[in-house]
């Protein structure tokens, strides 16, 4: 796997090899199992849906029940999205993503990174590695890999203020 | 007559109440790169500013991303969790 690039046409491309696009697909689908079965006091679920008010719990549970089930579809919707652009990468080893697909990949990786590290106790900046060396090298390369992705789209938000005049609204 | 006045009296309140804000928390897992981001595109803040509180999470531990009224920093928070990052609200006074 090499970094993202960006390209003038808005979309953003990688090489990925296969062993690379399945190891993804099936972080994303685990993902997806733990969105939708996990338990509401598993580790990683909370921090993917996160208490809204800190000092009141019946206001986060009342947040937590209007936003809580758009919130899991739109995370699903994003890794259902990731799984689609893998499969039509595997054959050439291309990943191509325009601007939708690209944030749906920005958005998945981030779930995926987050389960990762609360099930690798990552809990604080600056502690050591865990010594689950496979999993802390698949937690690293999965940070590069959204860096870089970060990185390429940046690249084309700058370009798309540079091209227009108009106020950058989201 | 009622129902208006106390529709009024709730929205007088709340008109007078002390504004509610949107806090980002840090987190060990979200990238510097992808915080600036997320602060540039969603609140539309030029890459400097959207650096600046980034570095402010990063540093500080938190930073107040939004100021207004409750439902709009209950959408402000929804969207942040949207995008994976660690955010809370609460009254601006507290």
């Amino acid at each position: 796997m090499k970094a993202f690039t960006f390209k003038p046409d808005g979309t953003v491309y990688a090489q990925l090899s296969r062993d690379e696009a399945l190891l993804l697909q099936n972080l994303t689908a685990q993902v997806c199992g733990l969105l939708r079965e996990g338990s509401a006091t598993d580790p990683a679920i909370v921090r993917l849906l996160p208490d809204a008010y800190p000092n009141d719990h019946e206001a986060s549970a009342e947040f937590r029940r209007f936003t809580a089930s758009g919130l899991v579809d739109r995370k699903l919707s994003n890794a259902e999205t990731v799984l689609t652009s893998l499969s039509s990468s595997m054959d050439s080893g291309e990943l191509h993503l325009d601007g939708t697909e690209s944030q749906a990949w920005l958005r998945c990786l981030t779930d995926i990174r987050l389960t990762l590290a609360s099930r690798l106790g990552i809990e604080t900046d600056d502690q050591e590695p865990s010594s689950d060396f496979v999993l802390q090298e698949l937690y690293n390369w999965l940070g590069f890999l959204q860096n870089s992705l970060v990185e390429a789209v940046s690249e084309n938000i700058t370009a798309e203020s540079n091209n227009s005049s108009g106020p950058g609204d989201e | 007559m009622s129902d208006t006045l106390e529709q009024t009296r709730t929205h007088v309140q709340s008109a007078l109440d002390a504004p509610w804000v949107t806090i980002v928390l840090n987190d060990p897992v979200n990238l510097m790169s992808y915080v600036s981001y997320v602060f540039r595109t969603y609140f539309g803040h030029p890459p400097a500013e959207a650096e600046r509180l980034m570095l402010q999470v990063h540093l500080t531990g938190r930073a107040v991303l939004a100021t207004g009224t409750r439902e709009e920093m209950e959408r402000h928070v929804e969207a942040m969790h949207d995008f994976g990052l660690w955010a809370t609200m609460g009254k601006a006074d507290a």
